[in-house]
């Protein structure tokens, strides 16, 4: 078995090509993301930082961790995915070859076998290139993460042996999950049908499709009704699966969902070979249809939640203005004319101690406001709680929205280092969670000694006095040397923005990798695809067509169905916006969806460029031969 | 082998494509026994049945009803392990399309059903077999640099290797220039005559037919004729006659 696998091997490498690289790339990332997280998970923080500033490098830390965890699984969903659609198409390529093995005498586990022993020989090879790939891909990926801040300047990660082997044995994992359902269709081939001479080509549509393709749609389905009846975490979570589903089953069901909207092209040539090829379009497309759903569905569902959170902070705040300052600066609004409240928010740098019921002791540092509670209520429209902010006087504290579900209850006392100073502050209270994480605690700024607070970033929301008019006391508050003074509309946009910030670069480090994967899944088919048409366009040419009318037309129906599958990945993405959509408004009362248009059409142009190129380079490459030479050629 | 059962024998075999009410009949209640060391020539207008005959006797194709033995063994209802080890160690198959692994040389190509089987083929076996085609300088060539007759005498040295009891051949000759079809038909003449071999051969070349021991005529899937020891003349007549 194993001298016919190396010999097709060797025959047919460049069907393979893409399969073994796809295993390369994700034996890559799994070894590195091994030896990032293995090296972020005893984190050494630089000596000389503030204790909010270690708490952000800890969270980086965490960060850093989960982005690597969710590129090493995302590798391999795709790699798997990517093997098995080419074994999928190696099988339908070679049922005559492989129906003649079981004519000469070859049983049902030898033809198992075989294609095991060839994606095992995948497997091996893929995993050997996957280690120095990896070596590559770690500097890569540490270069990423302290870019975008995750990681500290100066961060290294040391080289584990066993990362490497736990890296190749998923890789070669990957390549036999891949091929199982294709080997066992393979051993299905009936020895008769190395006989047939127009050997009816295998249905498209098999079993394992319609199972995976019908049982994703439904989940995806129930997803999309449950979505629109339940709350905004349910639907963050219904969008993701939606996404997730959404492609396997619109990538599952290409076969017959892009020879449909292929109805709605343009008669002509093109329609024709789409709806022929329906095999060949359907690996051009399921890989698109994978990288927009996830794309958009991902991106504008992180974008939603932010929008929905800085509109969610702009309608809570009852005032026109915000003014960033320090406290002491701060402390002199007040006395500006035009001005009704001015509610002072100093973020101080000081240690809270609380027994929490499932953690133990914790601390905290970052998230802890100081406040004027009469100022605070005037000017936000808090959430109805069961407590009075009236309460948040001497030694008290109310838990901040970020510490909502935590367990910490009024009542409890918690001890706070306030620079040096011991305090003891009863919990009085507690706000309801926000779709922003929010602030963790607030107390009264007259228990803390004023240099823990007067030289703190402090936001200001400003309520202006009946009839003024804010931006004249904008004005003026600019002419007593404020430098940062924004509309509480201004002031939402930019929180919602920040809130995004890492969301956003996560995810660009998540979405290149998939946009590879997509990359080279589609190369992958229009190479296969290109061998496979060898001897069509052969035959076009004999009955008159020009080498380049044979090129133009490939490329003009393989930038059709790009453009079918990026439109099927967006009805998926489109649905998961949708559950976001009504969640939001059930939370905050209107609807805000953040459609990623940007993201959109780079994804557009770029998929048709990529697919464009590719097809038009295999047409070019499959038609380089004179025809004659293929048409009269024998088996 | 076994010679005291009939190397083929087909029982009132009837073969409907489609649903059995509705379905044509691609072979109407034929019964046909093969004795061990003959050879048959199946012959009748395209569209007769001839194929089919040559499936289901072959066990590649379940019969609708009536009984196939191949060498003694019913196969009518056997599962495919029992299929499985006849095709490795009872019957060889020649067909119009010379059926070779495309990725695989011609001496790989000989040898490989014997591994299958996990018999020991030595690689002096497998050059002695190609010699005996006339293919000794030809061993390490692959399928597409071979012509259609040194293909098709490749598939035969494939059927000769593990030297089956009964060798099904379908139009073995029909790709072939003359000189090939020869060639070809020399060597199936070499395996029944001398290795006591059985063929069961489809064809529709009268000239190959007379090659045979016995010819059977096929018409609408039943036989209607047949002859033996024929001469390349009466065959040519009696086809005539069934084609008009
Ligand atoms: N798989 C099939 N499905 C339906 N009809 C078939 C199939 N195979 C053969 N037939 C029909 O059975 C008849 C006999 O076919 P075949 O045995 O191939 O004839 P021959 O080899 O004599 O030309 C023909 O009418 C053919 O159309
Ligand atoms: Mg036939």
């Amino acid at each position: 078995m194993f001298q016919m696998s190396f010999s097709t091997f060797r025959e047919r490498w460049e069907l393979f090509a893409g399969a073994m690289l796809s295993v390369a790339v994700g034996v890559a990332l799994v070894q590195a993301s091994i030896l990032v997280l293995a090296a972020t998970g005893n984190p050494r923080i630089p000596p000389g930082l503030t204790r909010q500033q270690e708490d952000e490098v800890r969270e980086g830390f965490v960060g850093a961790a989960t982005v690597m965890g969710m590129t090493a699984f995302l590798a391999m969903f795709l790699a798997v995915f990517i093997v098995s659609s080419t074994f999928g198409f190696t099988v339908a390529q070679r049922r005559r070859d492989l129906a003649l093995l079981r004519l000469t005498g070859g049983s049902r586990g030898q033809l198992r076998a075989l294609l095991l022993s060839e994606s095992l020989l995948l497997g091996v090879i893929g995993s050997g290139l996957g280690v120095p790939f990896g070596l590559v891909a770690q500097h890569v990926q540490i270069w990423l993460l302290i870019e975008i801040g995750l990681l500290p300047d100066g961060f290294t990660a040391p080289w584990r042996g066993w990362a490497a082997i736990v890296a190749c044995v998923i890789g070669i994992g990957v390549a036999l999950t891949g091929v199982f359902t294709a080997s066992l269709r393979a051993a299905r081939i009936r020895p008769l049908e190395a006989l047939r001479e127009t050997g009816k080509a295998a249905r498209v549509m098999n079993t394992s499709r319609w199972l995976f393709g019908l049982s994703s749609a439904a989940c995806t389905v129930a997803m999309i009704v449950w979505a629109q009846s339940t709350n905004l975490i349910g639907a963050l979570l219904a969008a993701l699966g939606i996404s997730m589903c959404g492609a396997v089953a619109m990538s599952q069901l290409s076969p017959l969902v892009v020879p449909l909207t292929a109805w709605l092209l343009p008669g002509g040539l093109v329609r024709a070979n789409l709806r022929e090829g329906v095999r060949r379009s359907a690996a051009t497309a399921s890989p698109l249809i994978v990288l927009v759903a996830l794309l958009l569905g991902l991106s504008g569902t992180f974008g939603s939640l932010a929008a929905a959170g800085g509109e969610e902070a702009k309608r809570s705040v009852n005032a026109q203005l915000v003014v960033t300052s320090t406290g002491e600066e701060a402390e002199r609004l007040p006395a500006v004319e035009g001005i009704a409240v001015a509610s002072r928010q100093n973020a101080v740098d000081i240690t809270i101690t609380a027994e929490v019921p499932d953690e133990g002791t914790t601390r905290y540092y970052s998230g802890i406001v100081a406040v004027d509670a009469a100022d605070y209520a005037r000017t936000h429209k808090l959430t109805p709680s069961a407590w009075n902010l009236a309460g948040l006087t001497g030694a008290t504290v109310f838990t901040g929205p970020a510490r909502h579900g935590d367990g910490i209850n009024p009542g409890q006392v918690l001890s706070v280092d306030a620079a040096g100073q011991p305090l003891q502050l009863t919990v009085v209270g507690g706000l309801l969670e926000t779709l922003e994480a929010g602030d963790s605690f607030l107390l009264p700024r007259e228990v803390l000694p004023r240099h823990v607070w007067s030289g703190a970033p402090t936001e200001t929301v400003v309520q202006v006095a009946p009839g003024q008019n804010p931006a004249d006391v904008a004005q003026r508050i600019r002419q007593q040397g404020f430098g940062d003074v924004r509309t509480v509309a201004e002031w939402a946009t930019a929180r919602a923005k920040h809130a995004q910030d890492g969301n956003v670069e996560i995810l660009i480090v998540l979405m290149g990798l998939a946009g590879l994967y997509a990359l080279m899944a589609v190369v992958n088919a229009a190479v296969i695809a290109g061998t496979e048409r060898r001897r069509e366009f052969a035959v076009a040419r004999v009955t008159g067509l020009t080498r380049r009318q044979v090129i133009a037309s490939a490329v003009a129906e393989a930038v059709a169905v790009a453009l079918i599958g990026v439109v099927l990945g967006c009805v998926v993405a489109g649905a998961g916006l949708a559950g976001i959509g009504a969640a939001v408004r059930k939370a905050i009362g209107v609807t805000v969806v953040d459609v990623p248009w940007a993201l959109l059409a780079v994804v557009v142009i770029g998929s048709v460029a990529v697919v464009a190129t590719t097809s038009g380079a295999t047409a070019a490459v499959a038609t380089r031969q004179r025809p004659v030479e293929l048409v009269t050629a024998k088996e | 082998m076994n010679s005291a059962h009939p190397a083929v024998q087909l029982h009132q075999v009837t073969r409907v494509h489609g649903s059995k009410n509705t379905g044509v009949a691609a072979l109407d209640n034929v019964s046909l026994t093969c004795p061990p060391g003959t050879w048959t020539a199946v012959m009748g207008p395209s569209g007769s049945g001839k194929s089919t005959l040559l499936h289901c006797a072959a066990g590649l194709d379940q019969v609708t009803s009536g009984r196939v033995l191949l060498a003694g063994h019913d196969i009518t209802a056997a599962p495919d392990s029992v299929l499985t080890a006849l095709r490795r160690r009872t019957i060889g198959f020649v067909f119009q399309t010379f059926n070779l692994i495309s990725s695989l040389t011609a001496e790989q190509n000989v040898a490989f059903p014997a591994k299958l089987a996990g018999l020991r083929v030595s690689k002096r076996d497998v050059r002695a077999v190609l010699a005996g085609v006339g293919l000794a300088d030809r061993a390490t060539h692959r399928p597409r640099e071979l012509s259609g007759g040194q293909q098709q005498r490749v598939a035969i040295a494939r059927a000769m290797i593990t030297r089956p009891a009964v060798l099904f051949a379908d139009e073995p000759t029909g790709a072939l220039d003359s000189a090939s079809a020869k060639t070809v038909l020399a060597l199936l003449r070499d395996m029944v005559r001398t290795a006591g071999q059985t063929i069961l051969m489809v064809t529709h070349d009268p000239a190959v037919a007379a090659s045979a021991d016995t010819v059977i005529f096929l018409a609408d899937g039943r036989i209607v004729d047949g002859l033996h020891a024929p001469t390349t003349h009466d065959v040519a007549e009696r086809l005539a006659k069934l084609e008009s």
